[in-house]
């Protein structure tokens, strides 16, 4: 065993080595092009190098992402294997390392669209792409004071997506459902995740307009569809009969609620979701949701490198946009019960052709900072 | 016979004692805690882990430790949907052939841990854990990402059809738990797991084949992890890659509670039903007695800490590891 242990230290002190001088060998090559590259007023790219940074492809959200990108990659006519897949596996630092190697390999000659995992990142990236002399567009993290106008034409644009204003439009369909009185219990993403704390602000606004209704208790499922199961029937424990509705903060803790409401016999609970996915659609066909909300992430993906490929070719110029091109919310679509099946067939059964030179068409407004 | 108030039976029966004083404790601020819906709540989400904590503690007594679950729960969950809508997505149209099935494969996923961890001679907690990792990879690479749900209400009757009040997959849970007992109390496999986890060398010169044993112990295992496969989904109608999530934590958590111990040859079957019980019970009532949700989690694990302290026998141990 202690031999084990010794052979093991052994080796990761080597390896750790072996890591520190092909940093400093990485950091070298990184620092020539920068030296030279500086100062150099490239006004657009010829043929740059394609690349989209994100967290793994097993989440069918990211799958839709980097679909989205591979879609615009072949609509220049390109094949889709000419987007590089940079993996940071929930990591800053992989983030940051791969977008600096995707760098110095292209020598700047590049269009990156990323999401920087998370916010304090994007600003070490987005210098770097900048120093290097490529052109790079973010989604979903960076801090409030970063902003793509102070980077010249190099930061061209950032998207998030605001869930308040539609959490609070499900919330409206839910107290209307159920007859504008009653109770209702919210189950929550991670209580420190934004999108869960959005979700239920935007319930928290709806309720005020309805003096009826009783937010009974908010507690967070951590976006699982085991643990919003077990949050549910322990729910109806402590409320009853009192619980008359329920607002889920996404599509998989609606999942959990559904099954937990089943192996009770209730099957008439008016619930909704979020996010969009095909499940929830079918189950919002089937009434067994009243709604749930659709982000498009498919085109939040391909326009993201859309954007970044487009004002590295001097197509448009970032700098003489307007701020509300250059940080946007992205699309959001509410689903109901009305309209399920149409978005199913727009959606879900064909993928809808989007015009990639279209960039702001479907987007939602400037970001607004609180 | 008269039980005598001796510290050993005072050990033995003290996991069961925080079991019962949590219950008083949760049913005295709010009575709705003992109504019969609620316990059959609290027995229905102890099912799958209940499973799962079975499975674990016959390779805990070993003296091993098996972190596959989660990865091989996922697996086998997902494999279990897609088997089941291939053969017909109905329990009456040949897709209960699915359930056979899916118990082969996790004995074979089980059985793979321990040729890792015995024939390659890695440590178990290693072998396993990244045999959890290509269970739960393997699950992402079968689904892409996707959820597959069943909608056969013959196999949600588990869920659905009540028997004296509970669902029919605690009734099924009961049985697996006698089941469990027996094999621990009344084989010589169950035995061989107690000479091996109390001294493997001394196992080993009484002609006990250890490398067999552990083998055999992980492919038991999982048996079990396919058993908590079938009624996760089950319960949720759904797989997908991530159906395993949390019950490595809840699964190990238990076992301990109820009071087996980490290094080998002490408790069973029984400690992990206590404990999973446990677990259920303070997750349950935490939220029926309305704690605010900031003080669930730091709770949570204080009462794992007085669980253990007073439900182990820490005499016997020179230092902990």
């Amino acid at each position: 065993m202690s031999t084990f242990i010794k052979d093991y230290i052994d080796r990761e002190v080597i390896t750790r080595r072996k890591l520190l001088l092909a940093g400093a060998a990485g950091m070298a090559t990184l620092a020539v092009p920068a030296v030279f590259g500086r100062g150099q007023a490239r006004a657009a790219l010829t043929d740059p190098a394609i690349a989209w940074s994100y967290r793994d492809r097993a989440s069918a959200y990211w799958n839709a992402v980097v679909s989205g990108g591979e879609a615009f990659v072949e609509s220049i006519g390109r094949s889709k294997s000419d987007m590089v897949n940079l993996i940071s596996e929930g990591s800053s630092e992989k983030s940051l390392s791969d977008i600096k190697a995707f760098l110095s390999k292209t020598g700047g000659n590049c269009a990156i669209a990323c999401d920087p995992n998370d916010s304090p990142n994007a600003r070490p990236i987005v210098e770097a792409v900048q120093a290097a002399g490529g052109y790079i567009s973010t989604i979903w993290n960076k801090t409030d004071d970063l902003h793509p106008w102070d980077f010249g034409d190099n930061y061209v644009s950032h998207m998030t997506w605001s869930d308040e204003q539609p959490s609070e439009q499900t919330a409206r369909i839910l107290f209307e459902a159920m007859g504008g009185k009653g109770g209702v219990v919210h189950l929550g993403g991670i209580a420190a995740n934004n999108p869960a704390v959005e979700r239920l602000a935007g319930l928290q606004n709806a309720l005020k307009d309805f003096p009826d209704i009783e937010l009974l208790d908010a507690q967070p499922a951590d976006w699982d569809t085991t643990k919003a199961a077990e949050l549910m029937s322990s729910f109806l424990t402590r409320y009853g009969d009192r619980i008359t509705g329920v607002h889920c903060a996404a599509d998989n803790i609606a999942y959990g609620v559904i099954e937990a409401l089943r192996a009770e016999g209730i099957t008439d609970m008016p619930i909704v979701a979020y996010d969009g996915n095909p499940e929830a659609v079918k189950l919002v066909m089937d009434g067994q949701l009243l709604a749930t909300v659709f982000t498009n992430p498919y085109w939040g993906g391909g326009i993201s490198a859309a954007l970044a490929y487009h004002a590295a070719i001097g197509t448009f110029k970032p700098s003489e946009e307007p701020h509300e091109h250059r940080e946007f919310y992205g699309p959001t679509v509410l689903i109901t019960q009305k309209d399920a099946a149409e978005f199913k067939a727009q959606y879900l059964d064909a993928t809808p052709e989007y015009d990639w030179t279209d960039f702001w068409g479907p987007s939602n407004g400037q970001i607004q900072y609180r | 016979m008269k039980m005598k108030l001796t510290r050993e039976n005072i050990i033995r029966w003290a996991p069961a004692l925080v079991l019962l004083g949590l219950v008083v404790l949760f049913a005295a601020i709010n009575p709705a805690f003992l109504s019969q819906r609620n316990l059959a709540r609290i027995a229905l989400a102890s099912t799958p882990p209940m499973m799962v904590a079975l499975g674990v503690t016959f390779i805990i007594v070993m003296g091993s430790i098996d972190l596959s679950m989660e990865g091989a729960v996922s697996l086998c969950a997902v494999l279990f949907c897609l088997m089941f809508l291939k053969l017909g997505g109905s329990l009456g149209a040949g897709a209960w052939l699915a359930i056979p099935a899916i118990l082969l494969c996790g004995a074979f996923f089980g059985w793979l841990t321990g040729m890792v961890h015995v024939r390659l001679q890695i440590p178990s907690f290693m072998a396993s854990l990244a045999m959890g990792f290509v269970g739960t990879g393997a699950a992402v690479l079968v689904t892409g990402g996707d959820i597959v749900r069943i909608d056969d209400d013959v196999f949600r009757a588990l869920l659905t059809w009540r028997i004296l009040g509970f669902p029919l997959m605690v009734h099924i849970a009961a049985l697996l738990v006698l089941l469990a007992w027996f094999i621990q109390n009344h084989t010589t496999l169950g035995r061989n797991f107690y000479a091996v986890g109390g001294g493997e060398e001394l196992a080993h010169a009484s002609g006990v084949n250890v490398h067999r044993v552990r083998l055999a112990g992980f492919a038991l295992a999982g048996v079990f992890y396919a058993v908590a496969a079938i009624f996760q989904v089950a319960r949720l109608g759904q797989a997908e890659s991530v159906t395993g999530a949390n019950l490595m934590f809840v699964a190990i958590t238990s076992v301990v509670v109820g009071g087996v111990a980490l290094w080998g040859g002490i408790g069973g079957v029984l400690n992990a039903v206590v404990g999973v019980l446990i677990v259920n019970v303070i997750g349950n009532g935490m939220v029926v007695i309305g704690l605010p949700n900031y003080l669930q989690d730091g709770l949570l694990g204080v009462l794992v800490i007085v669980a253990v302290v007073l439900s182990t026998d820490r005499r016997l141990v020179s230092f902990a590891k």
